[in-house]
């Protein structure tokens, strides 16, 4: 095991990623390492028809043509601009394809209201510039900089977030490909090698926060990533990333299949109820995403291997759940109560299973909570 | 011919891809087989998709080449007499059978409904219009009629919106072919690197046999078509019903064969390719003869042509939006670049100007056939040169197309779609882009975070290659109902029959003859749903006669509707009054459902004859009802109808004397019941009440008798504090109960408080009572007044609400009522109000007290001098006389007077 708590895709994928570029045949763009072919292989996992040697895991799940479109935006000339629900996979998709592409998915600038010009363009080291005056060697380069020396792909997490003159500093640089340092008298341009591209995220539950220019959304293509409905899939992404996690810190515990059935059919009826639901005190803060399904179940798994039996139980699970989902005192608290008794209340009686457990585990959870 | 070495291959394969030759081994030789057997048949089988352009031009090229004499073709047998009318309709066009009237089958499957869509990019269109239009070509459709459709399969119930212009139809197609099970679909879709089955088919199928000679075409079509029927059959139901299909078939042809004595060599069988590669013994012109055609049921079925769409028909077969688009584009272009000269039938409504087509040449002569699927299997796929110039037009045309719609879309992104459709169709594996891919290209740059407009990006596209076609019946081609329909409304001088909603104004004053248009159109508004005819000024009441009216007409976007009405009748009077007639004697029919339908006969179709045999028919529901439910509903018709004879009929029909006759002695029955039962409310009794009393005077004066209302009411002991209100009314009007005793009754409610908080529940009580007793207007507000004054808050707060949904929904009628009698006792300006004393409390004054005569008298007479001078100015004439002595006897002894007084009072 590393001694990263979390290693980048890169670094965790680094032997796929040999293999795949020792066997890729394919073109490639620019300075790419490996062609779009083997990327779309990468990301969505390798089957036997491909006619490879050996297997390469799906990564992230969804759509084939939302991969594929992300990819083809990145050999255009324009940046990518990754826009869904919380929780959808957005990340780790920019992730991947950064890792994929220039090994480096880690040039990453994160969006917040305090992120200002200097975080995408260059700052100064200050003692330095005293010392030494304004030089190249003073200047402390953003990621956004570092890709376009390297001709890599730079990555800028919840574009939203970031006010809009932060937001126009980009324009330039996707229209233009460089970045000019007026305070230096030569080498003053900083020009963007071949290669070069941006992969930037976005809540659309943020929408209206700081909204992008019309200047900056024709500078990306936005590809859109839905929230995962088909059960099959996000069944398949739950055991994935809780498989990881379960390597991560080392616990060897059975998530059992009945469990991660009880689970993925509570967030369904929740999200139909949330659809259902008039006003927003009749629906849940949470987005109830996939995301979401896994901090539940991680939850759970991490209660039941330190507080617990070592062994996962639907009652945990039923208490996490409430846990997690809770977050306005009042209004959520009575939407889970609501749905305990009005949903899992019968189905035990029918159906039986795990799910009077799973009722209790949440009624306990409730009665503390409230 | 023999497929010798593609069966050595295919055994190789199966030993090589398996342990050994086993099931996959079946799979393949028994492919090869049936590709074997279709092809030795000496009746020549034509494989075909739907909706593929491929199959309809492999299907022009090879009728112009051979040139058959007769053609079999896979739709019901039952539809075969429309097809000549398809030349008037614009496609797509279906065909369809229906009935209302089903014997044979449940009750509730009906209306039934097959249809079969036609569109001009079909492999049977050209084999339809070929046939039709070549003379000494016989076409005769072989598939089982459309009642054996629901023998074999019964419908499935499933909603369907409410625009969809097929309705709840079964759709049947020529040339289903499609995976039967998911899984295989899945995996086909995957591999393929293609998002839907339309897709693959068009990217594994209908390019590589875009120019493929016929031999090819056949066995390829053959070997698909036995593919999905060997790896995934499916539901066995469904296998079976499509097996009797092909007995069905080929019995019917050898029938055709044997009677016509047609030679198959000169006959071409048209079929889906899933057909093509059956195994049923009945299969071929040497199969056996042991399928019994179960007889029809007596089922009656009609048969016309409804408008169909592309949109309606990928709705309808679950294909991809767009799709039937894109085949038909394809289909275009197909022609162009193959020259191939498809057929068309002679006057097609929409098509190209027909020219005169030039006979056919003689047809070529037979090459042998060869084994053409060794040398297909193993060539690689055929790649589709990338078409810059079709790509660069699509992306400027899109751009456009965008910008139209509220997209900040620029010649960028022209360039950016053009770019990354490219890459795209690179990275799946071919040289030039499908529409889907660049469907896919548009999205990725012209799409943001929000659509501008009604429609987005991908809708664009689907519009851009070809958007949805709506096809239209032509007027030679419908039902003499709605032919007679748009003749009738000629007089508006309207293109009824395009698509679309159009505005009629009718000024009926100055043209008279519009309003034989206005009667038509009231009747299609109770006939068609509503959105087809809708009135936007002008109604139609009850001997009320039009004067202006406009309509919003939308008859051809509802072309459909019209069209089953055409399946009803010939005439829209004889539809209405089948309608009426089935409403009225229908055995849920209630008294009030009957009075409805008298009502519309008079308003729709002006028949006495029919609202006389329907309002017999309501005398007869009258009577055998036991229950008062719908007395409102009886009450308000049956006023309706009494005013309208009053007013327009010189004596008032018998129905309608018998019913008042009827009704009277009916009510009276049930009035004691009714008060008493908790199930009539109180609505149900007032109607009542209202009906007796209303209709009294002509019930009288028929015969009936008093004493029985009488009776009835004195029998009536209702506990609910309302309907005891009621029946105090009905006394009142009896003339059993005076107003003071009435009153007396309230102020003892009011006074006990025991009884206060029913009080409300008397007073609406009351409220009803207005209907039949509407003198008691005044006491209403008189109660209503006390209510407020004196109920306490806790009692009169809950009941305020009550109050205002009964006023609500009776207000109509009362509420002007109670504000006219309101507004005339309370005082008009807030300063009367502080002297106001309610007229109830304000107690008669006494009876003025006889006073003495005042003095004036006698000096009048002592001095006569200033009246004569008044009365001279007033210019009055006369003379005094000498007061009578009477008076002054009176004066005296006014105890006489007195005592006379209170006798009399």
């Amino acid at each position: 095991m590393s001694d990263l708590l979390r290693a980048p895709a890169e670094l965790k994928y680094a032997e796929e990623l040999d293999w795949l570029e020792s066997v890729d045949d394919n073109p490639k763009p620019f300075s790419w390492r490996l062609s779009p072919k083997m990327i779309r292989l990468f990301v969505l996992g390798a089957e036997r028809s491909d006619g490879l040697e050996r297997e390469i895991a799906q990564k992230w799940f969804g759509d084939r043509s939302i991969v594929e479109r992300a990819i083809v935006t990145l050999a255009s000339d324009r940046g990518l601009l990754l826009i869904g629900d919380p929780g959808t996979g957005k990340s780790w998709l920019a992730e991947l394809l950064a890792a994929a592409i220039s090994r480096n998915s880690t040039q990453v600038v994160q969006g917040t209201a305090g992120t200002t010009e200097d975080h995408i363009k260059y700052s100064w080291n200050v003692s330095m510039v005293i010392a030494k005056g304004q030089s190249r060697e003073s200047m402390i380069p953003s990621p956004i900089m570092n890709a376009m020396e390297s001709g890599t792909i730079g990555r800028f997490e919840e574009l939203t977030r970031s006010t809009s003159d932060v937001q126009d500093a980009l324009i330039s640089i996707l229209s233009e490909k460089y970045i000019s340092v007026p305070e230096l008298d030569h080498d003053n341009i900083v020009f963007a090698k071949p290669g070069f591209s941006v992969i930037a995220t976005a809540n659309s539950r943020d929408r209206g926060v700081n909204d992008l220019s019309s200047a900056l959304k024709r500078r990306f293509n936005f590809v859109r990533i839905p929230v995962v409905t088909n059960k099959k899939s996000e069944a398949e992404i739950v055991r994935f990333r809780t498989e990881e996690l379960l390597r991560r810190h080392q616990i060897e515990l059975d998530v059992p299949p009945t469990l991660l059935d009880v689970l993925l059919r509570s967030f369904a009826d929740l999200r139909a109820a949330s659809a259902a639901a008039g006003s927003d005190d009749e629906k849940l803060e949470s987005a109830l995403s996939t995301a979401e399904q896994i901090g539940v179940l991680e939850d759970a798994i991490l209660h039941s291997n330190f507080f617990g039996s070592r062994e996962l139980t639907a009652r945990t699970l039923g208490s996490s759940l409430v846990g997690s989902l809770s977050r306005r005192a009042p209004e959520d608290l009575a939407i889970m109560n609501k749905y305990l008794h009005g949903v899992v209340e019968p189905r035990g009686k029918d159906e039986g299973g795990l799910w009077p457990e799973f009722l209790a585990g949440g009624r306990d959870t409730i009665a503390t909570l409230s | 011919m023999s497929f010798e070495s593609l069966r050595t291959q295919l055994n190789e394969a199966a030993t090589a891809f398996s342990d050994g030759p086993g099931a996959l081994e079946g799979i393949l030789l028994g492919m090869v087989d049936d590709v074997d057997r279709a092809v030795r048949e000496p009746l020549e089988i034509f494989p075909v998709c739907h909706h593929s352009p491929a199959s309809a031009v492999a299907m022009a090229r090879r009728l112009r080449d051979k040139q058959p004499k007769v053609i079999y073709l896979e739709l019901c047998e039952d539809m075969a007499p429309l097809l000549t009318e398809l030349r008037n309709c614009r496609l797509p066009v279906a065909v369809q059978a229906f009935s209302s009237e089903v014997d044979g089958f449940p009750a509730d499957w009906a209306p039934l409904s097959v249809v079969a869509p036609i569109t001009e990019a079909s492999a049977e269109y050209q084999a339809i219009a070929y046939a039709l239009d070549t003379p000494g070509v016989e076409l005769v459709l072989v598939d089982r009629s459309s009642d054996h459709v629901f023998q074999w399969q019964p419908p499935e119930t499933k909603a369907s919106a409410e625009d969809a212009l097929h309705g709840d139809a079964v759709g049947v197609e020529i040339g289903d072919l499609r995976p039967r099970f998911a899984e295989l679909e899945e995996h086909l879709l995957h591999h393929g690197k293609v998002r839907h089955w339309s897709e693959w088919w068009h990217q594994y199928v209908e390019l590589p046999l875009g120019d493929s000679d016929h031999d090819t075409y056949r066995q390829v079509m053959f070997l698909i078509g036995s593919l999905f029927r060997r790896l995934a059959p499916g539901d066995p139901h469904r296998v079976r019903v499509d097996e009797d299909r092909e007995r069905y078939m080929w019995t019917r042809m050898r029938e055709h064969l044997a009677a016509s004595g047609a030679d198959p060599a000169e006959c071409l069988y048209v079929c889906g390719a899933f057909h093509a590669a059956s195994r049923v013994a009945e299969f071929g012109v040497e199969g056996t003869d042991g399928f019994v055609i179960s007889p029809r049921s007596a089922t009656k079925w009609q048969h016309g042509l409804i408008p169909s769409s592309h949109a309606a028909i990928e709705a309808q077969f679950g294909l991809a939006p767009g799709s039937v688009s894109i085949a038909a584009t394809e289909w275009a272009k197909n022609l162009k670049r193959t020259k191939v000269k498809p057929f068309q039938l002679a006057g097609q409504a929409g098509g190209k100007k027909a020219r005169k087509q030039p006979a056919l040449p003689g047809p070529v002569a037979e090459p042998t056939t060869a084994d053409q699927l060794s040398g297909f299997l193993q060539r690689p796929p055929v790649l589709d040169r990338l078409d810059e110039a079709e790509l660069l037009g699509w992306s400027v045309e899109i751009v456009r197309a965008a910008r139209r719609n509220g997209y900040l879309a620029s010649t960028a992104d022209a360039i950016a779609v053009f770019e990354t459709s490219i890459l795209l169709a690179g990275m799946r594996d071919r040289a030039r882009p499908t529409p889907y891919d660049f469907q896919d290209a548009a999205v990725t740059c012209i799409e943001k975070d929000v659509v501008p407009g009604r429609r987005d990006v991908r809708r664009l596209v689907e519009i851009m290659m070809g958007g949805d076609r709506i096809g239209q019946v032509g007027y030679d081609a419908l039902p003499p109902l709605a032919r007679d329909v748009h003749d009738r409304l000629a007089p508006l001088n309207l293109k009824l029959q395009q698509r679309g909603v159009q505005r009629a104004l009718l000024d009926i004053t100055s043209q008279p003859e519009l309003e034989a248009c206005s009667n038509l159109l009231w009747m299609l508004r109770y006939l068609l749903p509503h959105a087809s005819a809708r009135p936007i000024m002008g109604e139609r009441k009850l001997g009320e006669r039009p004067i202006q009216e406009s309509w919003d007409l939308a008859l051809g976007t509802h072309q459909r509707s019209l069209i089953e009405l055409g399946y009803e009748g010939v005439s829209v009077e004889q539809v209405v009054e089948q309608r009426l007639r089935r409403s009225a004697y229908d055995p849920q029919a209630t008294t009030a459902t009957v009075l409805e339908a008298v009502e519309d006969a008079i308003r729709y179709l002006h028949s006495p004859r029919l609202a006389g045999e329907l309002g017999t028919r309501a005398l007869e529901v009258l009577s055998g009802e036991r229950t008062v439910d719908g007395a409102p509903e009886v009450l308000k018709r049956s006023r309706r109808l009494l005013a309208y004879y009053r007013t327009n009929e010189p004596v008032l029909p018998q129905w309608i004397e018998s019913f008042v006759r009827t009704g009277y002695a009916h009510y009276c029955t049930l009035l004691p019941t009714a008060f008493t039962e908790e199930e009539a409310g109180v609505d149900q009794v007032a109607a009542m009440l209202g009906f007796l009393f209303s209709m009294e005077s002509l019930a009288l004066s028929l015969g009936c008798d008093r004493t029985q209302l009488e009776l009835a009411v004195a029998q009536s002991h209702p506990e609910e504090p309302s309907k005891v209100a009621l029946l105090w009314a009905a006394q009142v009007h009896l003339g059993r109960l005076s107003r003071a005793e009435l009153r007396a009754r309230c102020d003892e409610l009011l006074s006990n408080p025991l009884s206060l908080p029913s009080y409300p529940r008397y007073l609406s009580g009351f409220v009803h009572a207005l209907d039949p007793v509407p003198s008691l207007v005044d006491f209403v507000v008189e109660t209503m007044s006390n209510a407020f004054a004196h109920l306490p808050d806790p009692l009169l707060l809950p009941w305020l609400p009550s109050l205002i949904s009964t006023l609500r929904s009776r207000g109509a009628q009362f509420v002007p009522l109670l504000v006219k009698e309101a507004g005339r006792l309370f005082p008009g300006r807030l300063p009367a109000l502080d002297e106001w004393v309610p007229p109830w409390l304000d107690e008669p004054a006494p009876v003025a007290v006889r006073t003495r005569t005042g003095q004036g008298l006698a000096l009048l007479a002592a001095h006569p001098e200033t009246c004569d001078a008044v009365a001279a100015l007033l210019g009055c004439e006369g003379s005094w006389q000498a007061a009578p002595g009477g008076v002054a006897l009176l004066n005296r002894y006014p105890d006489t007077a007195v005592a006379l007084e209170a006798l009399m009072s």
